[in-house]
């Protein structure tokens, strides 16, 4: 099977210029304000929180972490195909992350059903939390403000994040990963200021399967 | 970002003064504009101009401000739910119901809601809109279900939870019962019921249409005037959302098709409790039917 990033790869030759201008524009500028620098590291705690999953039910991660580690991915939404690509994977990659005694998941900052819009797309069988204003995602240190440029391509293309979010902020999460041992504390990470890359499944398993025994 | 530059900024856009802020913060003054600068960088321009003896927030700041400061407040009820609940401190959550709006659209969050805290005590409020306002601005009530409206003050939040149609209610007997949809024609000669807390219908439909009606005034609400349509007194036009009892049926309007919204609403800017924010959070992630 391809490996995810062969297939972000492909998903990225099929730019045209006006998206891979935007694209670009916007990743300098994020670098360049070192976004991301502070987002959560090895060792950090992972924040308490209580979120809204797909189904309307509230989740508080503290009582994922009771069933054993747990990894959390960060994405910008359905309208990514970077994110769609990346929940492919993990959606086949699911089964051996619960074998190896972990559980998934989701972080979106899209509201109105969007989640559970996601779950069913994707045939997700892991937990998607809407992440209403972005306040997990600023916990976690991975919130930016869309850049102007990208903004701009969004609206153009009917990608309207404001009505997506219930909020006129156009805040976005980077595309994080973080696996938490039983204790919520930060063991890996996958963090990139460029939103087309993504964790590779196979990282995340090495990772879960490296956790010290009696953690997993 | 980070949490403690969106908390130093929010803090220092109440005192608007660095000295102030640093103090609330417990940080040096010197951390507190580090911070605020690398926020700055990343919003894209200065959040604050600063003189001599005065702090202003530039328009990008006041664009900014309201939207860090909710997701700050994201960021940090959550842990408060959890400390509540250890506490077993008395929660509530008062919720007002707008003309022609069920308590029906929201109890499945309500319940949801009281599953994660089992002490909530919620309380119900129906009323016009303009009652419901002035409850929630003297803080009488934390959010309430409102129609869309363009009179609506601008300090209220609002989200749309949905659209909801507009339905003729009559008897299962009524000559009208056997059409599968109804127009402004059909409903000329009968008579209509109106209300101040029924949902407006009425109106749109005369100014949206040639033909004559009967009116018949009737206070109370939508309930009150499910009761009158079943004594024959006339037709009610209602959104499609309400339960309606036995003995009635409701037809599609279609000709003229009559729409509304219903939103969520609560005052910009105000605390809230950690009950009523999640009570927010899960209306909004949420797709109303």
């Amino acid at each position: 099977m391809p490996r995810l990033h062969d297939k972000i790869l492909a998903q990225r030759r099929t730019m045209s210029d006006e998206v891979r201008l935007a694209y670009e524009v916007s990743v300098a500028e994020m670098r360049a304000h070192g976004i991301g620098s502070s987002a959560l590291r090895l060792g950090d705690r992972f924040p308490d929180i209580v979120l809204p999953n797909a189904e309307g039910d509230l989740i508080a991660t503290g009582d994922l972490l009771r069933r054993g580690p747990v990894v959390v991915t960060f994405f910008r939404g359905i309208w990514c195909p970077y994110c769609r690509l990346m929940l492919d994977a993990l959606v086949a990659a699911l089964p051996e992350i619960e074998a190896a005694g972990a559980s998934l998941i989701g972080i979106t900052p899209e509201t109105g059903g969007l989640a559970l819009t996601t779950k069913r797309n994707h045939h997700a069988a892991f937990e998607v939390l809407s992440d209403v204003d972005c306040g997990l995602g600023l916990g976690c240190g991975v919130v930016f403000r869309t850049p102007d440029i990208y903004r701009r391509l969004l609206l153009k293309y009917g990608n309207d994040l404001a009505a997506r979010h219930g909020n006129q902020a156009w805040f976005l999460p980077l595309p994080a990963v973080f696996v938490l041992d039983r204790d919520g504390i930060v063991r890996w990470r996958f963090l990139s200021v460029d939103f087309t890359e993504q964790a590779e499944p196979e990282d995340i398993l090495a990772a879960i399967r490296a956790l010290p025994s009696g953690a997993a | 970002m980070e949490l403690h530059q969106v908390r130093y900024f929010v803090t220092l856009c109440r005192t608007l003064n660095f000295t102030r802020a640093a103090a609330e913060c417990n940080v040096t003054q010197p951390a507190l504009t580090r911070a605020i600068q690398r926020l700055e960088e990343e919003m894209g321009g200065p959040l604050l101009f600063r003189e001599r003896s005065l702090t202003q927030l530039t328009p990008l700041g006041r664009a900014m401000l309201p939207h860090l400061e909710a997701m700050l407040t994201a960021a940090e009820t959550a842990r408060r739910v959890a400390d509540e609940q250890l506490g077993r401190q008395q929660m509530s959550l008062r919720v007002g119901l707008g003309p022609a709006i069920a308590v029906a659209r929201v109890a499945d969050v309500v319940g949801r809601l009281i599953r994660f805290c089992p002490e909530l005590s919620v309380q119900f409020e129906e009323a016009g809109a303009p009652a419901l306002v002035d409850s929630m601005l003297s803080d009488m009530l934390d959010c309430a279900l409102l129609p869309d409206d363009p009179d609506l003050p601008d300090r209220l939040h609002r989200w749309k939870l949905c659209e909801e149609r507009c339905v003729v209610v009559l008897p299962a007997g009524h000559q009208l019962a056997a059409r599968d949809s109804l127009s402004a024609e059909d409903l000329a000669g009968e008579t209509l019921l109106v209300g101040e807390r029924c949902g407006g219908f009425v109106l749109r439909l005369i100014e949206a249409s040639a033909h004559a009606f009967t009116m018949r005034r009737c206070g109370g609400s939508w309930v009150q005037m499910l009761d009158l349509v079943a004594a024959g007194l006339g037709l009610a036009l209602l959104p499609d959302a309400l339960a309606i009892g036995a003995g009635l049926i409701s037809r599609p309007l279609t000709e003229p098709q009559l729409h509304r919204s219903v939103l969520l609403t609560l005052v910009a800017g105000r605390p809230q409790g950690a009950a009523v924010a999640q009570f927010v959070k899960l209306c909004r992630a949420r797709a109303f039917a």
